[in-house]
Formats: structure tokens, C-alpha cells, sequence
């Protein structure tokens, strides 16, 4: 149907030309209502990535010389002299 | 005498997270590690200024970020390592984001102030409220909130930037679909 219709196998230019027009910051005026999503979906992958960083440390659990550093301070009867 | 077990393993209970806290804050594991050791003994030896039924996780981390804001002090030229040896303290990274996208972020939060980059970890992250955060920096509550802020807005830009030519279509396929998407 749509071959029927030759005017869609060129792009007419003064299209083309809006979607060259600049806004402030220099991006095409356009997009600018994407960004407005993009800028939801950043907020939501900064959450999860932060998340994500930390949590991996968080699985890594106790080290086991820190583990046994506690142990050790915790069976001491003179805790208070140990630091300095 | 010796320590309560209960008060114990509540410490125990905190490192996991004092280890990511302390990683992010410092940006390289070894150090991190040492002063996680060093906030237990200094924590331990001082074990009686701590309240039972009080929030264990924050006092760790207030005794945690005191050492590190008076070392870094010390040493600020060695502290931030923004491209560095933060991945290498990684053992695996996150499944459901790629490589890219991951190391995108970890740079982005790298250039964050370091008052915004602690804030962001420790709400976003640590899970913290408002208040025990704002406790644990020894700040107002409106700051944290303001430093939280200008963190997510500051990340948002930083990865958005960078983003733009990567989720959306790019000029040619922008400039056919302004055209001839109505046939």
C-alpha cells in the first residue's frame, strides 16, 4: 500500500531541517522530549547500579583475618589497652 | 572482662557493609581493609561508649568515616584514584548491567565531590535514613538531603551525556523517522 505512495522514499527536506535545529545545549531540539525520559531511566539505573556496586562487596561477608581480629579483641579481658 | 557475644556479632553483622562503605570512601581495597581493622579496634577498645539497643551499624560507620576524613587528611595526594584499582576490588560485577555501562557509572560517581559521593553510598546504598546519615557525617539533615540531590542530578547528567548517542536513534534514523514515519 504503501509503495503506492512514492513521496515516502525521500525524505522531504524541510523535515530534515527541524531535526537539525539546536537547543540551548546545543543537541537537537527534537530530542529533548526523550531526555526527559532518559533522564527517569538514569535516575532508576543510578539507584539500581549503586545498589549493585556496594552489594557485591556486601556478598563478599567477613574476611577472615578481620573476622578473627574481632574474635581475638572480643576474648581479651584488657580490651582498653590494646589501642594506643 | 570479656564482650557481650550479642554485641559481637552485631559488629561482626556490620562489616560486609563497613567493608563497601569503606571501599567506596577510599577507593582502593587494601587500604579500605586496613581501615576497617583499624575502626574495630578503636571501636572495640572503646566498646563501653556504645548504648545497647542503640543503631550499631551507624556508630560503626561514624567511627569508620572520622578515621578516614583525619587520614586522608594525611594523605589526600594517594586518596583518590577515580580511574584506578576500584573495579580490581570488584570480584564479579553486576549480571544485569554490562561492562561498559558499569565502568560508566563507577567514573561518574568517581567525580562526584566526595561529601556528595558519601551521602549518595550512604543513603542509596547502605540503606541509611536521612538522619543516621546525617549523624554519621556530623551534618544537618537538610545537607544530606541537598548533597543527595545534587549527587542524583549530577550522576544523571554525567550518564545521560554519555547515553544519548547509545539508547537513542541516531541522527539518520532520526532525521527518516521525522519524515517519513507517517506512511
Amino acid at each position: 500500500m504503501t509503495t503506492s505512495k512514492p513521496v515516502n522514499l525521500q525524505p522531504p527536506t524541510p523535515s530534515e531541517d527541524k531535526v537539525e535545529a539546536r537547543d540551548q545545549m546545543g543537541r537537537p531540539a527534537t530530542q529533548r522530549k526523550s531526555e526527559v525520559r532518559l533522564g527517569r531511566e538514569v535516575q532508576a539505573r543510578i539507584g539500581q547500579q549503586l545498589r549493585a556496586m556496594y552489594d557485591d562487596v556486601v556478598s563478599q561477608g567477613v574476611p577472615q583475618n578481620i573476622a578473627d581480629l574481632v574474635r581475638r579483641l572480643s576474648d581479651q579481658d584488657d580490651r582498653d589497652d590494646q589501642v594506643a | 572482662m570479656k564482650l557481650d557475644p550479642t554485641i559481637r556479632d552485631q559488629v561482626l553483622a556490620t562489616v560486609p557493609s563497613l567493608r563497601a562503605f569503606a571501599i567506596s570512601l577510599c577507593g582502593n581495597i587494601d587500604r579500605a581493609d586496613d581501615l576497617v581493622q583499624e575502626t574495630l579496634l578503636r571501636a572495640l577498645a572503646h566498646i563501653d561508649s556504645f548504648q545497647p539497643g542503640t543503631n550499631m551499624p551507624a556508630w560503626l560507620f561514624t567511627i569508620l568515616r572520622n578515621l578516614f576524613r583525619s587520614e586522608y587528611r594525611k594523605r589526600r595526594r594517594e586518596v583518590e584514584d577515580a580511574d584506578g584499582r576500584y573495579a580490581e576490588t570488584l570480584k564479579s560485577h553486576p549480571e544485569q548491567t554490562g561492562r561498559v555501562e558499569f565502568n560508566e557509572f563507577r567514573v561518574a560517581l568517581a567525580k562526584l565531590p566526595s561529601d556528595q559521593r558519601e551521602a549518595l553510598i550512604l543513603v542509596g546504598a547502605s540503606g541509611f535514613s536521612y538522619e543516621d546519615a546525617a549523624a554519621i557525617c556530623g551534618c544537618a539533615v537538610g545537607t544530606i538531603k541537598s548533597r543527595v540531590n545534587r549527587a542524583r542530578t549530577r550522576l544523571a547528567d554525567l550518564l545521560a551525556i554519555d547515553g544519548v548517542d547509545d539508547f537513542g536513534p541516531d541522527r539518520a534514523t532520526r532525521a527518516v523517522l521525522a519524515s517519513g514515519g507517517r506512511s
